[in-house]
């Protein structure tokens, strides 16, 4: 029994030797450290004046920092409204009297059913937040990401931006092919989320999270980012309504509405985006100037 | 908690601790309370038909033990796997069977009022039934007594490295196993050990790396050809990773307790026929179809259509057995015709053989069979993966047609895979290749191995930890645990 234990230690050891440095490439990639700047901002907070929540295509989409305000970004990559209110809830209070709370609405938001990283929030977020807490995957998150397969690939594939199937580039078939699959995507993730009435409980949480803003006296404007026109061809008005603006409308809501998607500024330039759906730092900076002069017209700021 | 999971290696950490530290006499009340709580975590809910179904077969097996005539044991026997097989029926089969008969009434404009019900299948009801099933059968055949100790026989029915997905074990194999002290052995923890890890590797790296993209051709609404002939071969792979895997994780655990549990698996992907498939694919199941379902059907059968329809009807029974819809069991006859057609043409088969001197290359002519089989049983797996009777007769015609076998198309559909993925796949497809490759050329790769020198073992352990650990994916239930 000694030499069976002798063995493990060898293994276990080895194993561990050979691990570490995986760990340190995960704990150090992008993706791995995508709420650095909410972060940040956590441990040396101050008055803001906007503050955007929404999914990746928000997170991509604004840079108020020429316009001169001061400005907090708490979106992450498919994050729901749940998430959304729930980082509202713990940053919202570092928003100054007269500042603006951007909720982006993308094609994601009424489909999104859970948040699928999870682990994005065991930083910025008290754990007891975190729905649902795993005690297993909350410490090896952060201690062991490298264990977590789907962190590790997304660190792989950080470092490998190239390593893809032609067609696979976003802009092969100028934009179509991606557009195409994300469409798919979207479309599955919204039949599941009618079956598992999920679109229901993301309505009324958008409800829950607007009436909080009135009650906390912020001013609210809804979102819609620029996107290329390939995107637009799977999400036209017909597909759009089906996901998002029959459920707005059922909202009757009374904040703007600001929907940029098909905005001619953007849509038939390439320069302005990642791929068809997220904003380049160009594309940012020309969108975040567009919102934040709207937002002036609108008496805002 | 499933296998694959951190908080399932802990539990089976202080299962083996425990159970290597009491006496022999508890050691079946650790056995029996760890297979509860096993099958609590998993599904609460239907621990009483466990309970109940648990001590319903074995009062039923004391009961036919003690009746005089073989008559009457029969009685008593019938009237247990009627029981056994109503409670499986009513939980699994009840609303497959409320449904066609709903669309048999609407096709005849008849009134058809009884509702659907929200019935929730119990797990592993399908494996323990056939244990249970098996157990009955034995005791009137005389094959096996019956147990007077309820907390053996309760193991026996809830052991829990086999209760989800199997193997479908006997009670004469697995009864006196847990009676005999075992005691603390190297090897046993040794083999046991790899085992698991391997089925770590199997599942974690093939089966769960391959779901996701499996399921991206089956879920789309317009695959091409191409991809569902793709999609198949890698739901193959897939689908013996995955039960495999199951298999390996449940010897493993028990071979660590000292039980040894039955193979389930010789490499069936290398089959040279369908029936050699059937003698390599899910051993235990197969058996058990063969000693209960078509060796009965078969007493007193000398004509070879009634050999042929009692093979159909076992086949039959074993895609029913599978799940509660049309498409299992068009399955299952598809594997029944494969079967009979093979019986049929075997004399014709060979002769063509020779005339065209396949039979002069033995190797060549091997390859050609497995080739065959394996395509065989992949045309089969349309449906035993398609939604519907409708996908699947879609897919399945996508698959026969010629087009869709085309090279240019076969290459282009692998871009369902994103290229990283294909990478890493490729790289853990090829690993377990030479596993099997090895264990086909001697007779265990563990052993094999252990002839090796120390650093060619430790870097193979060494590996499969380190790839589950890195590259090893997660979340999915394993797919026959759902049966």
């Amino acid at each position: 029994m000694g030499r069976l234990f002798i063995k493990l230690t060898i293994i276990i050891t080895v194993v561990l030797l050979l691990f570490m440095p995986v760990n340190n490439f995960v704990k150090h990639s992008h993706d791995y450290n995508i709420d650095h700047s909410i972060l940040a901002f956590k441990k040396h907070p101050y008055p803001v004046d906007i503050i955007n929540l929404g999914t990746s295509h928000s997170m991509y989409a604004y840079y108020f920092k020429p316009t001169g305000l001061s400005h907090l970004d708490l979106a992450l990559p498919a994050q729901t409204i749940q998430y959304d209110f729930k980082l509202l809830r713990e940053y919202g209070k570092n928003l100054k009297p007269d500042g603006v709370v951007i909720i982006s609405i993308s094609q994601l938001t009424f489909a999104n059913s859970e948040a699928k990283q999870v682990g994005n929030y065991y930083k910025v977020l008290d754990r007891t937040e975190i729905e649902p807490f795993r005690p297993i995957d909350y410490y090896s998150y952060l201690y062991l990401p490298g264990s977590n397969s789907g962190i590790f690939n997304s660190a792989l594939s950080g470092k490998l931006k190239t390593f893809k199937w032609n067609s696979h580039q976003p802009w092969a078939n100028n934009g179509k092919n991606y557009s195409g699959r994300k469409y798919e995507k979207v479309a599955a993730q919204y039949k599941e989320a009618v079956e598992n009435n999920n679109i229901e409980r993301n309505v009324k949480q958008l409800r829950e999270m607007l009436d909080y803003c009135s009650e906390k006296g912020y001013q609210v404007i809804l979102t819609m980012e620029p996107v290329h026109q390939s995107y637009q061809e799977y999400f036209n008005e017909e597909v759009m309504n089906r996901l998002v603006f029959q459920y707005l409308k059922a909202l009757e809501l009374d904040v703007p509405f600001l929907n940029y998607m098909s905005d001619q500024r953007f849509e038939e330039n390439r320069d302005y985006f990642i791929d068809p759906d997220h904003l380049n730092s160009e594309g940012r900076k020309m969108f975040s100037w567009i919102v934040y002069k709207d937002l002036k017209k609108l008496g805002y700021l | 908690m499933t296998f694959i999971s951190i908080e399932f290696l802990l539990f089976f950490a202080i299962i083996v601790f425990t159970y290597y530290l009491i006496p022999h006499r508890l050691r079946w009340i650790l056995l029996l309370v760890a297979s509860y709580v096993f099958y609590a975590i998993l599904s609460i809910q239907f621990i009483p038909l466990l309970l109940a179904s648990t001590v319903f077969t074995f009062f039923t097996g004391i009961m036919i033990e003690k009746q005089e005539t073989r008559k009457q044991k029969k009685k008593v026997m019938l009237v247990g796997i009627s029981v056994l097989l109503f409670f499986l029926g009513w939980f699994k089969y009840f609303n497959f069977v409320n449904d066609s008969l709903r669309a048999i009434a609407k096709y005849m404009d008849w009134n058809y009022t009884v509702p659907y019900q929200e019935i929730v299948l119990p797990l592993a009801i399908s494996f323990y039934t056939f244990q249970a099933v098996s157990y009955l059968v034995d005791i009137f055949n005389g094959k096996q007594k019956a147990e007077r100790h309820y907390g053996y026989f309760s193991i026996y029915f809830a052991f829990f490295p086999q209760l989800v997905a199997g193997p479908i074990e006997r009670a004469k194999k697995l009864l006196p196993q847990f009676k005999v002290e075992q005691n603390l052995n190297y090897e046993n923890l040794n083999y046991g050990m790899k085992r698991i890890a391997w089925g770590f590797f199997k599942k974690t790296l093939i089966a769960d790396r391959l779901a996701p993209i499996v399921s991206s051709v089956f879920d789309s609404p317009n695959p091409t050809g191409s991809q569902i002939v793709l999609a198949t071969i890698l739901f193959s792979i897939q689908l013996f990773a995955d039960f495999s895997a199951c298999s390996d994780i449940a010897i493993g655990c028990a071979r660590m307790l000292g039980i040894n549990l039955t193979e389930n698996f010789k490499q069936p992907h290398f089959a040279v026929s369908i029936s050699d498939f059937w003698s390599r694919w899910h051993i235990t199941l197969s058996t058990w179809l063969r000693d209960y379902i078509f060796i009965p059907l078969c007493k007193g059968k000398k004509k070879r259509s009634e050999i042929y329809l009692a093979i159909v009807i076992t086949f039959l029974v074993s895609g029913i057995w599978h799940g509660a819809a049309w498409n299992f069991i068009l399955w299952g006859l598809i594997h029944g015709f494969y079967r009979v057609f093979g019986d049929y043409t075997k004399h014709f088969r060979g002769k063509t053989a020779s005339f065209i001197q396949l039979d002069k290359s033995p190797v060549l002519h091997k390859w050609v069979k497995i080739t065959i089989t394996f395509l065989l049983v992949c045309f089969s797996r349309v449906f035993f993966r398609s939604d519907s009777v409708t996908h699947a007769f879609e897919n399945a015609q996508l698959f026969l047609t010629f087009n869709s076998w085309r090279p240019s198309g076969i290459v282009k559909a692998f871009e369902i895979f994103s290229l990283l993925d294909l990478v890493i796949f490729i790289f853990f497809f090829i690993i377990v290749q030479i596993f099997q490759y090895i264990e086909r050329k001697h007779v265990s790769t563990w052993e094999w191995l252990s002839q090796r020198s120390i650093f060619a073992r430790f870097a193979f352990y060494i590996l499969i930890i380190v790839s589950v650990l890195i590259f090893g994916v997660s979340g999915n239930g394993f797919v026959y645990g759902g049966f």
